[in-house]
């Protein structure tokens, strides 16, 4: 776990589904920084099949951009700036029919 | 429609509110974070605590600033939000805005405080997840109080790195190793002549000693002249290969953080027009300003980054001056003084000189290959680059070379490809790189849902 701990009190978790896998996030959290701090760090591939990940973490690049299951579909996000919510779906290579 | 529109909300567009608010003008602040403070303040998530956070004496003014920000009911707070576009239409200007507070808004005057990137420099393997800016690694620790990642690699010719390696050691991690390009005799030559005047402030110096100092007790190797060659790895990285004293070094990593500087944000002010340079030495595009912040743009202000990297102190008294020129040509009253405010920015320029000079990136770069991708977007590689320029007259524009072979037309709007596409082309034609120009800024800024465009 790459979370500090100490002097750090975050809200309880929550669980976030990000290909097909289940993982812990605390409210408030960014997207990347769950996916990161569980050792998550492709988030999407690039033309030729390369993983890509996290390269500025603050909304300029575009490298976190992931699929996120909303409402009305999937929906692509910059990871950086999206912050988790319970129950939230998220494809970083592939999206799902 | 309101008086005056700020886009960014760190220290440059918090210390501009705090003189339009005195003075009475309706203020609204916009930013792509949820909360004001900017990259150098970048805070936790509203629902952490998080004890003594960034509680160094370096940052109690922009602390102070902050919790000014925060406490004025008067101020307009809209985060979460990007601009995407910006036009003049007769006297004001309209912006374009996505996100938590998405829609239209009229402004009679906008002031672009939108803050700087780190550069994004291309080198073999630097796609591979794991690889980031020191920006990401540092903002990931402040505001969501994650480390990136075990075993970290520092590396770029930028002295940010000390500091960033000083904040993971109090996280309470370790740094495997700081590797700058410069030389020790090399970064003290630079600084030398630059030295007395930067003497007057000499916090940010005292404090790059400190993090020497406290580098050399932790154990953590700092190496002086030591080059990157290149990240390597199979789908993630693993290791940096690097030359060192004659010979090639490898360091297993699962983060490596990049610092070669940082470069201003200027889509917004080329959107709408704005006179703009080539930044010194470093890079990129600053925004043209007079003494009290004024684009060429008439009712466009410009302050912090924006107008050229200079550290967070100097966006503070550049976004005062703003503030209160933006009050004087509304006819209004700001809270302080014009004069005073141009001397506390005027004191800092030694030292930012002094810092431009160390981290000069210009003649340590790293070295791309054929196959390193340029543009990381649309996946442009450096032949495929050369192959183009080669094609096309030998002066075309940075545009020219992007509608032959598409780089710069991804996503990120050129922010990570444009610099270094402008470099190569000067190169190539031997002249200054402020003498190439660069991609026509288009809307969007920020990438946005199409049902935001067409509602």
């Amino acid at each position: 776990m790459s979370r500090i701990v100490d002097g750090v009190t975050r809200p309880a978790p929550i669980t976030v589904e990000i290909d097909g896998a289940m993982i812990p996030a605390h409210p408030g959290e960014t997207l990347a920084a769950a996916m990161v701090a569980t050792g998550i760090y492709r988030m999407r591939d690039d033309r030729s099949g390369a993983p890509r990940g996290l390269l500025c973490n603050m909304g300029t690049c575009s490298e976190c951009f992931v699929w996120i299951a909303m409402e009305d579909g999937w929906r692509r996000r910059r990871a950086c700036l999206t912050p988790v919510e319970d129950g939230l779906r998220i494809a970083t290579h592939e999206v799902p029919l | 429609m309101i008086d005056i529109a700020i886009i960014g909300g760190g220290p440059a567009g918090q210390a501009a509110a705090r003189q339009t608010l005195a003075a009475g003008l309706s203020t609204t602040m916009i930013d792509e974070q949820a909360r004001p403070g900017g990259q150098i303040l970048r805070q936790p998530p509203a629902a952490f605590a998080v004890k003594g956070w960034m509680a160094g004496r370096l940052y109690r003014p922009l602390r102070h600033l902050l919790a000014q920000t925060e406490a004025d009911t008067r101020l307009d707070w809209r985060g979460s939000t990007s601009v995407a576009g910006i036009e003049r239409i007769a006297d004001h200007f309209r912006l374009t805005l996505s996100g938590a507070h998405g829609g239209t808004l009229l402004a009679r005057r906008v002031l672009i405080a939108a803050g700087c990137y780190d550069m994004p420099v291309a080198m073999p393997g630097w796609t591979l997840p794991g690889v980031m800016s020191a920006g990401a690694v540092q903002t990931m620790l402040k505001s969501q109080q994650v480390v990136a990642g075990q075993p970290i690699v520092l590396l770029g010719s930028h002295p940010l790195l000390l500091v960033l390696a000083t904040q993971i050691l109090d996280a309470g991690a370790e740094v495997a190793a700081v590797l700058m390009p410069q030389t020790y005799g090399r970064m003290m030559r630079a600084a030398l002549p630059h030295l007395p005047g930067a003497m007057f402030a000499p916090g940010p110096l005292i404090a790059a000693g400190a993090a020497m100092a406290r580098l050399r007790r932790a154990g953590v190797p700092l190496m002086m002249g030591a080059r990157p060659i290149g990240f390597i790895g199979n789908g993630r990285l693993e290791a940096v290969d690097y030359a060192w004293r004659g010979r090639t070094h490898r360091i297993a990593a699962q983060v490596a953080a990049v610092s070669y500087g940082f470069l201003p944000q200027s889509d917004l002010p080329r959107q709408v027009g704005a006179a703009v340079r080539w930044a010194r030495p470093a890079g990129g595009w600053e925004t043209v300003c007079d003494g009290a912040m004024r684009s060429s743009v008439p009712g466009l202000y410009v302050a912090g980054e924006t107008t050229g990297v200079a550290g967070a102190d100097a966006a503070m008294a550049e976004g005062e001056i703003a503030g209160i020129a933006i009050a004087l040509d509304a006819g209004a009253q700001p809270a302080s003084d014009m004069a005073r405010a141009q001397a506390r920015r005027a004191r800092l320029q030694p030292f930012i000189d002094l810092l431009r000079a160390v981290a000069d990136p210009r003649d340590v770069w790293p070295q791309a290959t054929p196959e390193t991708l340029l543009c990381r977007c649309e996946d442009i590689s450096v032949a495929q680059v050369e192959a183009t320029m080669a094609r096309l007259s030998p002066m075309a524009d940075a545009s020219a070379v992007k509608h032959r072979c598409r780089i710069g037309m991804g996503l990120c709007q050129g922010r990570s490809c444009e610099h270094a596409l402008v470099r190569r082309i000067a190169a190539a034609q031997g002249c200054d790189p402020d003498a190439v120009a660069p991609f026509r800024v288009r809307f969007p800024a920020r990438p946005l849902p199409v049902d935001e465009i067409i509602g």
